[in-house]
Order: C-alpha cells, then sequence, then structure tokens
C-alpha cells in the first residue's frame, strides 16, 4: 500500500514538473532567491562604509566582485550543463531556471560592485558586455516564453520539410506551366523558381519584409499580362499559391530568427565577457 | 538526350533527325524543344553547311554560349567539337561513328538546390558562426586590454621617459588635480607588478610629510580593530597590502578629476574618540564629534611676561594673560566715554568715526587669517603722543620703544611745560582732568614721573628695574592662540569681531577674550549634525602637522 502510495505522489510530482516552464519552475524559487540576494546587496551597500566614495576596490567591493565574477562563471557554464538534459532535483530546468533569475541579480551585484563610477576603460567594458549579455538574455528569455506556441501555430502539422517540399511541388507545376509564355513572362517564372527562400539576410528574416522576392515581382508582372491567355491564367493562380506557401515559410523564419537572433549577441558577449572579466582583474591586481 | 532520374540514373535516347536545318526552342514545334524557360521560345537555328561543318545562330534576343563564352553566333568544326549552352542545357557536338554530326543535349543539374531544410530556417546560414566571433572578441578583448600592457609593461627599459603603452585602458578612474601630472605614468605609483602602492611611492616627491604621530604611539592608539576588520587587515597582509597606516589608507586615488577628498570625521574618531582607553598616558583629550566630544579648547598664552615664556593652557580655568601692557577694551570702546570723543575730534584724518571700533587699531593680515599686532606709532600715538618739546613750528617727539634714547632725549630737553595744548582725555590725571603728556612732577626727576601709573610710558606699560637701568616689561602680542586648530577670521567675517570676543566689558588686558568650544558650538556642531555648519575634524585640524592650513580650508590648487 505504502509502496503503492508513494509512486502514486512520484508520479504526480512529475506531471506537474512537466507542465511548469523554466520560468515558473519551483513556484519560482530561483526568483525568490534572486530577489533576496539583491536586497541583500543593497542593503550591504548602503550600510557599508565607503571610506571615501564607494568603489570596487572597498572591502564590500571586493565582496560583490568575487561574487559577481564565480556568478557569471557559473552562469557561463549552463553553455556546457544544456548538452545533458536531466530530470530531478538540480534538472536541466532548474538549472535554466536559476541561471535565468540569478542572471538579473547579477544586475544589482555588478552595478553595486562598480559604485557607479564608469569610464572609458577595461573594467567598464567588463561591465558592458555584461549588461549586453543580460539584456540580450532577456530578450532570449521573452522570445522563449512566448514563441514556440506561435512557430507550432505556424506550421500546421506541417514537417519544415513539408513547407518547403509544397513549394517544390508548385515549382515543378510552375516550370510546366509556363512553357507557352512569352520570353519576358517565362523568366520571370524561372526567377521565382530559382530563387531560394533562404537567401534573405538577418534583417528580412527579423523584419518579415522580402523585398526582392520574385515570386512577388512576377505575380505584379503577370497581373498585367493578357489574362485572355488560359496560360497566364494557370501560371498566375500558381503563382499565388506559391506565395501563400512561401509566406508560411518565411514567418516560420522569421519566428526562428527571433528565437535565435539573441543567441548571436549572448554567447559570443559571453566569451568575451569571460576575457574582459580576467583582464579586469589581472590589472586591477597587477597594477594594485 | 540525356536525363536523369530522381536517383540520377542516366537515361540516354537516340533520335536521328534527317535535317540539315534545326530549331531549338522552347515553342513544341521547335526540332529540339527543351522545356526550359530560360530558353526562347524560337532560341537559335543550326545549319549544317559542310561535312562536318555547322553553323549555329541565335534567332531571338538571348543568344547562347560557346565554350562558356556568349555569343550569338557561331561556326563549329564538328571534328575538333565544341560545347553549346542554351539556358539551363547543355549540347555537346561531334561526329558519331559513322561521321554524321552528333548534337548531344543534357540538362545541367541544378546546384545543389536541396538546401538541408532545418538548416535554412536558421539563422546559422545567414550570420558568423557564433564560436568564431566569441574566440575573436576573446583573444581581441585579452591581447588589446591584458596582454599589451602587461608585455609593454615587462619589457620597457630603464628609462622614465618610456611608458608602458595601454595600460591607459586599465585606470579606474582620473586621478586627483594634484596628481593630474601622473595621469599616462601609472608606473610612477604602481611600481611592481602585483604589489599594491608602497608608502615609498609616496614619500618619492612629498618629502617634507611628517608622521601624525611616533608610530608606536599610533598603533597603540588604533588598538585591535573589530573581528572583521581585522579578519581583512589579515587577508590583506597575506596578499602584501599595506596596513591601516599607509599613505594608501587614507588618500583613496582614481576617485574623478578634482581635489583629493579630505578625511571624514570617523577616521579620527576611530582612534581619537577612546584615545584615552589605549593611551592612558595620553594629554589629549577624547574627540570623536566637535558638537558632541570635543575638549575644550587649550590656548598657548604667556605665562612668564618678563622672559616672554609660552603655555598651552584650558579656558575652563579661565586662564589670564599678562602680555606686559595696561590696556582697558572698555574705555576705548565706551560710545560715549572719552575715546569715543577724542576719536571724534582728532581721528578724523585717521578715519576713526565718532567713536573707536576694533578695526581702527587691530588690523589684518595679508591673508585674513589672523591680525597683525597692535603698532604703537600707527594705532595708538594719534591719541598717546609722545610729544615733549616744541621748537618753532615743528615739534620734538619721544621716539617709542627705545628707553635709552627716551632717557637721553629728555636730558638735554629744556621743555616748556605744557608743550601741547590740553585736550581731553580718559582719566583725571592732572589738575583739570585735561591730558597731555604729563614729564613732570611736581618736584621729582623727569624719569620717574614719565615711569609711574599716570606717566607717559607707565600708563601703558610696568617699569622694571634691571642692573639699575630702568625699563619696561616686554610687550608679547599673540597673533595665534590655537596652535593645534586652525581658525580663519577671514572665514568668519560676516560676524561682528564682539560676538565671540568680549571686549566691550574688558576693563583689563589680562582678560583673555578669547571664546570657548560653546561659542563655536552655536554654529559649529559634528559632521553628520543639522547644525548651520556641520564640521568635520579637518575642518580645523591637519593629520599631517604643519604650520599651513589644513587640507579643507585650503584654496585649490588647479
Amino acid at each position: 500500500m505504502a509502496s503503492a502510495g508513494q509512486t502514486g505522489s512520484r508520479a504526480q510530482r512529475r506531471t506537474v514538473t512537466d507542465h511548469e516552464g523554466f520560468l515558473r519552475h519551483a513556484r519560482f524559487r530561483w526568483l525568490k532567491l534572486a530577489l533576496a540576494v539583491s536586497l541583500i546587496s543593497l542593503v550591504g551597500y548602503v550600510a557599508a562604509d565607503g571610506k571615501v566614495r564607494p568603489y570596487g576596490g572597498s572591502w564590500y567591493g571586493y565582496t560583490l566582485g568575487t561574487i559577481g565574477a564565480l556568478l557569471i562563471v557559473w552562469l557561463a557554464l549552463l553553455g556546457i550543463r544544456k548538452r545533458a538534459m536531466t530530470r530531478g532535483r538540480w534538472s536541466l530546468k532548474a538549472w535554466t531556471s536559476a541561471h535565468v533569475y540569478l542572471g538579473l541579480a547579477l544586475i544589482v551585484i555588478a552595478t553595486l560592485h562598480t559604485g557607479f563610477q564608469f569610464g572609458w576603460n577595461i573594467h567598464t567594458l567588463a561591465y558592458a558586455l555584461m549588461m549586453l549579455v543580460i539584456l540580450s538574455g532577456i530578450f532570449g528569455a521573452v522570445a522563449y516564453a512566448s514563441l514556440p506556441a506561435a512557430l507550432s501555430n505556424n506550421r500546421e502539422q506541417m514537417t519544415l520539410g513539408e513547407m518547403v517540399g509544397g513549394i517544390q511541388a508548385i515549382d515543378r507545376q510552375l516550370l510546366d506551366a509556363a512553357q507557352p509564355l512569352t520570353q519576358d513572362y517565362a523568366l520571370l517564372v524561372l526567377a521565382a523558381t530559382v530563387q531560394s527562400p533562404f537567401d534573405p539576410g538577418l534583417v528580412s528574416r527579423l523584419s518579415g519584409r522580402f523585398p526582392h522576392c520574385a515570386t512577388q515581382r512576377a505575380i505584379e508582372f503577370l497581373n498585367l499580362a493578357d489574362i485572355t491567355n488560359p496560360a497566364v491564367g494557370r501560371v498566375e493562380t500558381l503563382l499565388l499559391r506559391r506565395k501563400a506557401q512561401l509566406d508560411r515559410l518565411q514567418r516560420q523564419m522569421r519566428l526562428k530568427a527571433l528565437l535565435e537572433v539573441w543567441l548571436y549577441l549572448h554567447i559570443p558577449a559571453t566569451i568575451g565577457l569571460i576575457a574582459a572579466l580576467i583582464a579586469h582583474i589581472v590589472s586591477v591586481f597587477y597594477y594594485w | 538526350m540525356i536525363d536523369y532520374t530522381a536517383d540520377r540514373r542516366r537515361i540516354v535516347r537516340d533520335r536521328d533527325i534527317a535535317k540539315t536545318r534545326l530549331t531549338i526552342g522552347r515553342a513544341a514545334d521547335n526540332d529540339l524543344h527543351l522545356s526550359d524557360l530560360a530558353i526562347e521560345p524560337q532560341h537559335a537555328r543550326i545549319e549544317q553547311t559542310g561535312a562536318s561543318r555547322i553553323e549555329v545562330a541565335a534567332t531571338g534576343t538571348l543568344g547562347f554560349a560557346l565554350d562558356g563564352k556568349s555569343t550569338d553566333s557561331a561556326s563549329i568544326d564538328c571534328r575538333s567539337g565544341a560545347e553549346l549552352q542554351f539556358g539551363g542545357n547543355r549540347i555537346a557536338v561531334s561526329l558519331d561513328a559513322d561521321g554524321a554530326v552528333l548534337l548531344t543535349v543534357e540538362r545541367i543539374q541544378s546546384e545543389a538546390q536541396s538546401v538541408d531544410e532545418e538548416r535554412g530556417f536558421s539563422l546559422a546560414r545567414v550570420m558568423p558562426s557564433r564560436r568564431l566571433t566569441a574566440w575573436l572578441s576573446a583573444i581581441l578583448i585579452l591581447g588589446l586590454f591584458l596582454a599589451l600592457p602587461i608585455i609593454s609593461h615587462v619589457t620597457r627599459g630603464p628609462d622614465p621617459k618610456v611608458h608602458v603603452i595601454g595600460d591607459a585602458s586599465w585606470t579606474p578612474g582620473k586621478l586627483s588635480l594634484a596628481h593630474h601630472a601622473l595621469e599616462q605614468r601609472c608606473e610612477a605609483c604602481h611600481v611592481r607588478p602585483f604589489e599594491s602602492v608602497r608608502d615609498s611611492a609616496c614619500l618619492a616627491c612629498h618629502t617634507d610629510v611628517h608622521d601624525h604621530a611616533p608610530m608606536a604611539r599610533q598603533a597603540g592608539a588604533r588598538g585591535d580593530p573589530p573581528l572583521f576588520e581585522l579578519f581583512l587587515q589579515r587577508v590583506g597582509r597575506q596578499f602584501g597590502k599595506p596596513g591601516p597606516g599607509a599613505c594608501v589608507a587614507c588618500h583613496a586615488e582614481h576617485q574623478g578629476a578634482g581635489r583629493m577628498e579630505p578625511a571624514q570625521q570617523q577616521f579620527c574618531a576611530a582612534c581619537h574618540a577612546t584615545l584615552s582607553e589605549r593611551l592612558t598616558d595620553t594629554k589629549l583629550g577624547n574627540a570623536g564629534d566637535f558638537g558632541t566630544l570635543h575638549p575644550q579648547f587649550k590656548v598657548q598664552i604667556v605665562v612668564d611676561p618678563t622672559s616672554r615664556a609660552m603655555g598651552r593652557v584650558s579656558l575652563d580655568g579661565h586662564p589670564r594673560e599678562n602680555g606686559g601692557l595696561f590696556f582697558p577694551h572698555k574705555l576705548h570702546l565706551d560710545p560715549l566715554g572719552g575715546a569715543a570723543k577724542m576719536a571724534s575730534t582728532v581721528g578724523a584724518e585717521r578715519g576713526y568715526g565718532n567713536r573707536l571700533l576694533c578695526k581702527d587699531c587691530h588690523h589684518p593680515t595679508e591673508d585674513g587669517v589672523r591680525f597683525l599686532p597692535v603698532r604703537m606709532e600707527r594705532d595708538c600715538e594719534v591719541c598717546h603722543s609722545l610729544v615733549y618739546d616744541r621748537v618753532g613750528p615743528t615739534f620734538r617727539t619721544l621716539k617709542h620703544g627705545n628707553v635709552a634714547q627716551m632717557i637721553a632725549d629728555l636730558s638735554v630737553a629744556k621743555p616748556s611745560w605744557p608743550v601741547t595744548a590740553a585736550r581731553p582725555r580718559p582719566g583725571a590725571y592732572p589738575a583739570r582732568g585735561d591730558y597731555y603728556a604729563n614729564f613732570t612732577p611736581p618736584g621729582g626727576g623727569v624719569l620717574q614721573k614719565a615711569f609711574t601709573r599716570d606717566g607717559v610710558c607707565g600708563e601703558c606699560h610696568t617699569p622694571v628695574y634691571s642692573g639699575g637701568r630702568i625699563s619696561v616689561m616686554p610687550v608679547t602680542q599673540s597673533a595665534r592662540h590655537m596652535m593645534k586648530g586652525w581658525f580663519d577670521h577671514q572665514d568668519h567675517r560676516q560676524a561682528k569681531c564682539t560676538t565671540c570676543h568680549a571686549a566691550e566689558g574688558s576693563s583689563s588686558a589680562s582678560d583673555l577674550l578669547l571664546p570657548g568650544i560653546a561659542q563655536c558650538r552655536t554654529c559649529h556642531m559634528g559632521e553628520g549634525s543639522g547644525a548651520k555648519v556641520p564640521s568635520g575634524c579637518v575642518m580645523c585640524h591637519s593629520y599631517h602637522p604643519a604650520a599651513t592650513a589644513p587640507r579643507k580650508v585650503k584654496p585649490d590648487r588647479s
């Protein structure tokens, strides 16, 4: 009996955690901890008797600096930790939750460590990189919390392969249907079919605007063509279908870009931050 | 015609065309019909002009490529062969075994159009690798901001003019104005790597700075710090950080261009608030806050007028000072008295008003901090005339300050007394209460009369006899009484003199007209107080004993 009960509660707990996102993990345990850490740092900052004015070299400054540096190293370790997905108390989700909230607490700890002294130097560079990492991380956390639903809605049960396949199928029909067209229109259709949907760069992907879309161009020009020609009508219909499919693919691409773009700041800036942190610490003690 | 199946198997279809003229195009009525949208409906014409020669000519506008070169007409010898390209189709020209012209048409495989879908959707397709940018930024930062300055520092020569390259990125803040010249010379203070700034670096320039007190006394005064402070000091010592007595313990640099901030009250209070507990033999009273914990002022006064010996005594004992002079302030400052009357009658040329004021006799020093000694010739003689004889239109005057000269002058004078018209003067000395220099005694020597309490010398000076010669007690006027504190009269010019110095009620020169600490506290209280003038220790005191003003009141050096 007893063992059955135990199994039941464990199963229940697992169900709960499985449906809980990393932000709400364990009833915001890490958010609470991060708030507490920030508050303690703040109170300590006010209470600490900065001899002249607060700065990183006071004993409280060293304390906050040490905590901040260790925290940065631990936060960066998520990059390695995430490669092993595990469950339980020290699950990857718990780790990610802690990563997010303790990362936010770092804003308070590191800012107090600076004593609000900024300048054009390696120390402020390290701070700026850290803030860049944190801000991109905030973007990432928001993106991870909101975009996946939109991403899966947009797909409508299709795989990415099917999305591309659908367009390729239309292309084959287009190449066939466009045979009777005059050369001007034929080239437009050809251009539409050979243009890879994956060519657009970062700005187009993020904004969702594709000004050089050959399919759109072909549709616009075909509108001017002789509509009594049945071949033109057929090609136009196919192009419109292609455009609809392409729109879905481009939306997918945009969501994916929004979901990924922060990492292109977050990861290199983290490595840059660790380098700047090393330079900051070594230089401070080199010229002690 | 060669085609490919989906799994890239080659399919070859042979077709004989019994014509010497072929048309090529996308339209179905062409001899060579290529369903390629890059090919015009009527694209080109191929004509066999000899046994093994063909002419190719474009019939549309697009042309074709001959051996990779764009053209719109070509003549080809089929024995040597050639390759034509129309849109996405390649036609190899050759002769077959029978000697007939052979055209091999092959569709060009589209170049790996099938992108890996996952990768296509991902930003990885259009962004530089994260790993690459990460490593590049790390290498750049470590190289520029760490390796460069260290290498430059380690490899620089002994020439002091050669500075370390790149260490400007290390400075956490601007130096104070006094150290501005060292801004580019970090190594001037940061002498050795990983060694915190030593006193020796400061003393290299600051050669005249004195210790606050002997080091052993200071260590005794400091006592044991609180446990946590002690822990921090131990940790600091492990890393070679100098202890609490070091220059940098108080003088923090890199706090921004401006004056170096003077130390706060708590620095001093840490030792001085409870000094007597640790230095039981100290003569200093405990002081932690000017408003609440500070001993009464000890002032330096004349303790022996003859030898002019000075000593410091507390104002609490209401000390009196004998400077060797008789002088009643009350008499001179009384607005209705004789001095006021005399000032209004004789003093117009000296700028006196209708009464005497402090400023009429007390002149500030050039810096306004203190006052010059009162001088007889300048400040007294207008009223207290030393004229003793008239010769024609002019007068003969005794020289003040030289007794021997006075004796000589008077001994040869044939004075016709009195030499000057009587004029009213406070004190009713001679018969009618009029004042004039009274040199003649009614039956006594001239000199003896001069030195009596009513005489011309004796009214201010105390006569002394030494070795049978008559003289006067030396006069000592203290310009400064607070030798350990700094008081600047210029900073207090908005206050009236009599607010602090009770001169108007003083009838004797031995009254010490110095205000006590209670008077100061009407405006000045401790650093953290809500008083009119919150005052830290450094407002009056210097940590390093010096004759100049403390840091707080020194003018800006810029």
